[in-house]
This record gives structure tokens, sequence and C-alpha cells, in this order.
């Protein structure tokens, strides 16, 4: 989008705006997404996943300690949080056009391609995580190999589409997220779990550290945000809101992970790999209403799954970037048989799946290339707006 | 007399139009007159005035100055254009050795009365419907908008049905974009004939092979007067009572005229059952077999026995067993609506109970399977615009439901509302007010808010004036 552009269109948006100026027309200009929908989709990227298998997972290593390691996570995530949005607020130019202005436009396309692979590993861990809960908690009997395919299909659409369209979509979901979780909150409250079982903490550091370390690959959730620089229609407090929503997503999820080190931090055999809170018996509301937790379980995991849609189309976006043909559907398909391959072949043992997650390699460039992509358009946004003050100066300067 | 061939020449059968020759003083003339489409009384008075003033008359503009003072005449030379205006029921008046013609506004076909439309039936308001006729239904119109604001444009559409068109907006209100983009649109058309207004509606639409309408129809003068008046443009053609309206929202499926004639609570309360009744429409019967085939733990006990007893011994999957009765409530539907109204009764009965009750005492479907797909159906009713989508979506749902259990239906319903937020029309997101929320339009939106609240326009359909009331 031109620059100009934007920024015209940003200043005509004032107290009679309409819904086209709110975001929303077909035109290229306002392409972009809102302020509102980007809260919406920071919520939503701070604990879908987070909220899933990740404690779960946390409990059987670092055991009681989960929630601290969530917490751990959560502040990293914050971290890269609070980077992408400043970037979200100072520039004007997406984030592809930001990495090419400062590192030309072949290293730009070596490190998107970068991005592209690091995503794509995260897309395949939410995938994985769908997969995982479905085939274990939801159905007795799933054929994973069959079933990824109605996923990749939805996919598909979502990486034809625009960035607009899928915002849009988790505009509408969010307060449908949002009573579910406050259905799951009622009922874990309502099973009166003693919060003093989380106590005392961190009592093995060594095996804290480690259980910590080794899920390190649940981190960078937020990296998908890059995409929204420069395409994000921003007000005046947009970053505090979604900051603030990132805020409130982690401690959502703490807050679950607290509940759960209760229950089961002390009696770590009783948790498997594909337990989550929705199979756990011990929540449910008996057998007069059905079984209401798994139901709001089941609505919840829409939360992941538009987590991965994101993903997918982050991936694909910049996979279309990189070959720099704007042949959408065709990007979608070659990507969908990438997840495929990768959930069928390398993924569908779980016990592979944990393995391939939690080796050192993975814990350690994980975290590191989440970082790395967070704080790139940061740094090059800074860059890019010295220069353009530098310019300035010296314009006036002449001019003189 | 060669200007009368030349206008009998471009008929195949010269035998639709009457030509009555004149000898007014010293100039010979000819009236040329479809009788089908012109009122007689006309012609005859016509004749009558020319052979008062015969004596005063020596050319054609004669004819129009003396004679024809009191009668809404326009000259012209296009023979193409007379023929037009023939076949549109004006007559032709033309004098020997001139090549133009007086075309007379002789317009008379018969047409239907002003009643109350069967497709929007309402207990309280107005009760008045468009018709076939443009005059009748600009006017019907045009006494509800009574200010020189509203424009209203004539276009010609059809190659050879030549239909008349109007477009009407309020040209301080209606977004001077989007009127254009529609009559660009509409000035593209070139196809033989525009018998219906919804010959257009695919031509206006943004996605025209979209399951969804991306256009409002209506057949009130009060609902398109509304609709007007926030901003839209309205397509009235000649020959259809159903109005067209653009831009459209989705939300406007579940809006009815008479939200506005009745208190907002009960309004409000309505309109939550309509959306209460697209959620039960679409999806129950493929939560039902989701729910029979996957996830049977998730139904709480006592109704499980109760169902395990109803679906014992059913030789058909509750796929099938749901998808049977589906279809057959479909064709019952589509029979009711064709067949004469006279075995309407039989129809019914046949339907209810030959096919229904029979078909569960036989054992060949189940009683909750009747119930579910009679539940849905019902409630597919409470959004009468909206039951050819709604129907679609749940044979669909149904069947991912049954194939793929709470996995698939999410998805599937995931990717009907992306493709739903995908969805713009003159720059109108089609899923707004919801989907980018737009919060001073939710007044109107789910909620039907008093009208002394509602002081702004939509802000979801493009205006440029958007105070309503002060």
């Amino acid at each position: 989008m031109n620059q100009s552009d934007t920024a015209a269109k940003e200043e005509s948006v004032g107290k009679n705006e309409s819904a086209m100026d709110v975001g929303d027309t077909n035109t290229n200009m306002t392409k972009q997404s809102t302020g509102r929908q980007l809260v919406a989709i920071v919520f939503l990227l701070a604990l879908a996943t987070k909220m899933f298998l990740l404690p779960i997972f946390l409990i059987q290593t670092p055991g009681r300690d989960a929630y601290i390691a969530m917490s751990v996570f959560g502040a990293f995530d914050l971290l890269l949080l609070v980077m992408i949005l400043i970037a979200i607020k100072i520039s004007r130019s997406d984030f592809f056009e930001l990495l090419s202005s400062v590192i030309g436009k072949v290293g730009s396309k070596i490190a998107v391609s970068l991005v592209a692979l690091f995503l794509l590993f995260k897309l395949n861990i939410c995938v994985a995580e769908i997969l995982t809960f479905y085939g274990t908690n939801v159905f007795t009997d799933f054929d994973t190999s069959l079933m990824i395919v109605v996923l990749l299909a939805f996919f598909t659409a979502v990486g034809t589409h625009t960035l607009r369209s899928l915002c849009r979509l988790n505009e509408i979901l969010a307060p449908i997220l949002v009573v579910c979780l406050a259905v799951l909150t009622v009922i874990v409250i309502m099973t009166a779990v003693d919060l003093a079982n989380i106590f005392p903490a961190v009592r093995n550091g060594e095996k804290f550290v480690s259980g910590t370390f080794h899920h390190a690959a649940w981190t960078g959730d937020f990296t998908p945000l890059v995409l929204f620089i420069g395409r994000t229609k921003t007000k005046k407090h947009t970053g505090i809101y979604a900051a603030a929503s990132g805020l409130i997503g982690t401690a959502t999820a703490v807050f679950f992970a607290i509940v759960l080190s209760a229950a089961f931090g002390n009696v770590t055999m009783l948790v498997d790999s594909t337990t989550n809170l929705s199979s756990i018996l011990q929540y449910t509301s008996g057998n007069v209403y059905g079984r209401l937790d798994m139901f709001s379980s089941i609505l919840w995991s829409i939360s992941v799954f538009m987590e991965a849609s994101l993903f997918f189309y982050a991936v694909c976006r910049c996979i279309t970037y990189v070959i720099g043909v704007n042949k959408h559907f065709a990007v979608s398909l070659g990507v969908c048989v990438a997840v495929y391959v990768v959930q069928v072949f390398a993924f569908l043992d779980l016990m592979r799946f944990s393995i391939i997650v939690s080796s050192y390699a993975c814990s350690v460039i994980v975290p590191t290339a989440a970082f790395a992509i967070s704080a790139a358009p940061l740094v090059c946004a800074l860059i890019n707006n010295g220069k353009q003050r530098r310019k300035s100066t010296e314009a006036k300067g002449d001019a003189h | 007399m060669k200007a009368v061939e030349r206008i009998t020449g471009k008929f195949n059968t010269s035998e639709n139009i009457v030509t009555h020759e004149l000898k007014c003083g010293k100039i010979s003339g000819a009236l040329i007159v479809h009788p089908d489409l012109s009122d007689a009384a006309v012609a005859r008075a016509a004749i009558f005035a020319l052979e008062n003033c015969a004596q005063k008359l020596s050319s054609l503009d004669d004819f129009v100055r003396y004679a024809l003072l009191e009668y809404d005449i326009k000259i012209s030379a296009d023979v193409d254009d007379c023929v037009n205006k023939l076949l549109n029921g004006d007559m032709l008046l033309c004098a020997e050795n001139d090549d133009r013609y007086a075309v007379i506004n002789a317009r008379s076909y018969t047409t239907r009365s002003i009643i109350e439309p069967p497709t929007e039936t309402v207990m309280r308001g107005p009760r008045e419907g468009f018709i076939e006729d443009l005059k009748t239904n600009l006017s019907l119109l045009e006494r509800r908008l009574k200010t020189p604001d509203l424009s209203i444009e004539r276009m010609e559409i059809g190659r050879r049905t030549k239909t008349n068109i109007a477009l009407c907006y309020l040209g301080s209100v209606a977004q001077p974009s989007v009127v254009k983009k529609i009559k660009q649109r509409l000035s593209k058309i070139d196809i033989d004939g525009v018998v219906d207004s919804h010959y257009l509606v695919p031509y206006i639409e943004e996605k025209p092979q979209s399951l969804f309408t991306q256009t409002g129809i209506s057949e009130k003068p009060d609902v398109v007067a509304a609709k007007v008046l926030e901003g839209r443009v309205a397509i009235i053609v000649d020959g259809s009572p159903m109005v067209v309206t653009a831009p459209f929202l989705l939300l406007e499926e579940f809006q009815s005229g008479e939200d506005y004639y009745q208190r907002s609570a009960y309004s409000t309360f309505v309109r939550i059952l309509r959306y209460l009744g697209l959620i039960l429409a679409t999806l129950l019967p493929g939560l039902y077999v989701a729910l029979q085939n996957f996830h049977y733990t998730l139904i709480p006990v006592r109704f499980m026995i109760t169902l395990m007893t109803a679906i014992k011994g059913l030789p058909l999957s509750p796929l099938s067993e749901t998808l049977l009765v589906l279809l057959l409530f479909e064709i019952i539907r589509e029979a009711s609506v064709r067949m004469p109204r006279a075995v309407g009764m039989a129809m019914s009965i046949v339907g209810a109970l030959v096919l229904g009750e029979t078909a569960v005492n036989a054992g060949l479907i189940s009683s909750p399977a009747v119930m579910v797909t009679a539940l849905s159906s019902i409630a597919l009713f409470t959004v009468p615009n909206f039951i050819g989508p709604m129907s679609v979506l749940r044979i669909l749902y149904t069947l991912v439901g049954g194939l793929c259990g709470f996995f698939g239906l999410i998805l599937a319903v995931l990717f009907t509302l992306h493709y739903i937020c995908s969805l713009n029309a003159y720059d109108t997101p089609y899923l707004a007010p919801l989907a980018p929320l737009v919060y001073d339009d939710f007044k109107d939106a789910i909620e039907r808010g008093p009208l002394p609240d509602m002081k702004k326009r939509p802000k979801s359909i493009p205006n440029i004036n958007g105070t309503r009331q002060v």
C-alpha cells in the first residue's frame, strides 16, 4: 500500500467515520485490520495453545511448578508482543517493505524464508495439538490422515483470502470464546481445588529449569503479528489495549496452569500427555447436564483453529513474498501438502512429536528465532525512521 | 406515406400496429397506434382535436402547437426511438414530407391493484405493496419520500425488452461513489431482456456465484423508503413488484419492516429469536448426527436412554436417516410451493401423516430424527428471505457432522463464517456491524433500539450525511 494513501486515510478517520473507514472496504487502500481486531487477535494468541496441551506437558516435567514455567513463557512472549506493537505503532511500511528497505531485496527474501520456516514449524505444533486433542479426548476413533484434510481445506480458504477476513472472523468469534472461557473458569472454580498444593515452589531448581527449557518451543505465539505491521489502522491507545489484552490472556493461561498444578502437580502420574482440562472427569458437571466442560472445551478449541490459521496465513504470505508471485491458491495448496506430510509422517506418533518438540535444538532455536522475528521489524522501523528524519533535516538545511 | 412505411417496416408483422390516415386542412398525416398498449380514447380524442383545427394546420409543428396543446408530446426524428416509444404504448403522429414524428403519451395497460404483498405480510403497519407497473411503484415511493432530494434516474436495459428501470436514492445522503458504481454496472448490462428485477441482481452483486444474496429485495414501499433514507439505492424495474436495494448487509435478512412498528423491546426479542432460529435451522440436524455418531458421551444419560430406545432396530445409520428426512422435507416444501392451492390440504396430509408418522411406525426412521428435522424446518421460516442458503447449509452441515463429528462441523461453520467475512459490496462489509464491529450501529442490529435514539444513519452503509435527526 502506498504510504501517503495510508496516511491520508488515517487522517480521514474521524467522528463521522463509516464502516469502511473503520477498516473495511473492497478497495485496496483500506484493506487493513482495525485496532479492535488486533486487540482480539492478541488475546486469542496469548492463551490459545498455552491453555491446550502445554499445561499437561509442563506438569509432567517441572511438576507443580508448571504454572511458574507458564509465567516465564508468558512473560517472554509479552516482551515479544511489546516489540511488535511498537513496530506496528511507528511503522507505516509493512513487514516485508521494512526488511527490504534495510537489508535489501535479496537479504529480505532470505530472511523471510527463514521466518516462513519458523512459522511453518509453529503451525505444525498447533495442528499437532488440535489433532491430538480431537484424537484422544473427543473421538474414540479418529483417522488423522483423513480428518486433517478437512482442516487443510479450511486453511486453504484462509490462505486465499485476506488478513482482513481472518481478523473479522476472529472478531466475530471472540465473544463466543470468551463465554467458553468463562464457563470453563466457573467449572474449574466449582471443583474447589486446594490452591495451596502449588507450594512449596521451585523445590527442585534443576528439574524446573530443565522442564521449562525443553518446552520453549511453545514460545513465539505472537510472531504472526508481524504481518499486522503497516496493515493496521491504529488509534492513540491501540497499542496499550493490545498489550493489556495480551497480559489478560497470559494471566488467564497462568490461572488455568495454577489450577492444574494444584490438582495434579503432586501426582503427576495421573496425567498423561494426552490429558487436558476437558478430559479430566473431575471437572464434569454431572450426567444431568451432559459434559458441559467437554462441550466448552470443544468450542474453546476454535481458538487454536484460529491461531493455526493465522500461522498458516503468515506462512503463505511469506512464501508469496519470497517467490514474488501472487498465486495464493497454489501457495496455500503447497503449504497444505507440507503440513500434511509433517503431520502424517512425522508427528502422527505422539512420542515422536514430543521428542522433536522438546529436543535441545528446538528449545534453543524457537525462542531465539521468535525473539529475532519480533525484534527485526522494530529495529528496521527505527532505522527507517532515523533515515527519514535525517533526510527531512537535510532537506530543511538545503531549503535554508 | 414514407414516414409510416419507415415505422411499419421495422415490424415483422405490421398487423400489430394500426395506422389512421388523416387529412387536416392542407396537409395529410397519419396516426400510428399500438392497439394493445395504447389508450384508444386518447387516439380518438387526438383525431377529433386535429379535425377541429384542420384549417390552421400546415405542418407537424402546427399539429402540436394548435391541435394537441393539452397532450404530453415530444418531437423526434429517430425512427428506432419512435418504434421503442410505440412499443411502450405511445402514439406517433407524422405529417407528409416531414421526417419527424410527434410522440404522444397514450400509454395504457392493465395493472393489478395494490394489495398486501404475500411475501411480507405484517400484523401492524402499511399493507401496500409494489405492483408490476413502474409508474405506480414510483408514485408509491415518492408519496413516502416527499423531498426534492429524491433522485430518480431512468434507464432502459434489455436489447429486446427495453425494460424501463428507475434508480432511486437521496442525493444528499447516498454515497456518490456507490451510486456511480451501481449505475456503471447497470449500464454495462447487455442482455436480450430483463423480465424481472431478479435478472439484474447477478449484475450488480460483487460475487454473483455466491450462495448468499448481496442485494436486498422488498415488495413494500415503506421498507424501501426506509432503506433509501439510510443511504441505499433502490432499483425499480418495470414489470416487477420486487424492488432491489444496495448496498446490502447480512443483518438485513433478520430485520423486518414490522420491527419498527412494534415496541422496541419486543422487536429485540423477536430478532434474537430469528438468530436463534438460524442456529437451530442450520446446525441442529448436524449436531444431532454428530452426537449420535461420535460424541454420545456428551449427551446427558437420561436423554441418551430415551434416544437409544427410539433408534433401536433402525435399518439406517443416523446420518442417512437424518439426510433422508431432510431431503423428504425439502421435496415436500418444493411441491407445496408449486402445486395448486386446491390440493394443498391433501399434500399436507400425505407429507405429515403418511410419510412422517407411517415411516416412524414402520421403523424406517426414528421419531427423534423427524422431530429434529421438524424443529429445524420450522426455525428455517423465522428468516424467510434466507431459506435458500440455510437449507443448503444445513444439509452440508449434517453431512459433515455425520462424517467428521464436531471436528468437521466446527471447521465447516468456520469456513462459512470466513467466507461471509470476506464478502464486501459497494464498500460495505457484508457482516457489518458485527465484523467489523461498528458499535454505533448496534442500536439497530441484534437490538432494535427506540427510534428517538437512532439519531445517526448506520455507519455500515456508506453515506455522506450521517445525521438522521438532531
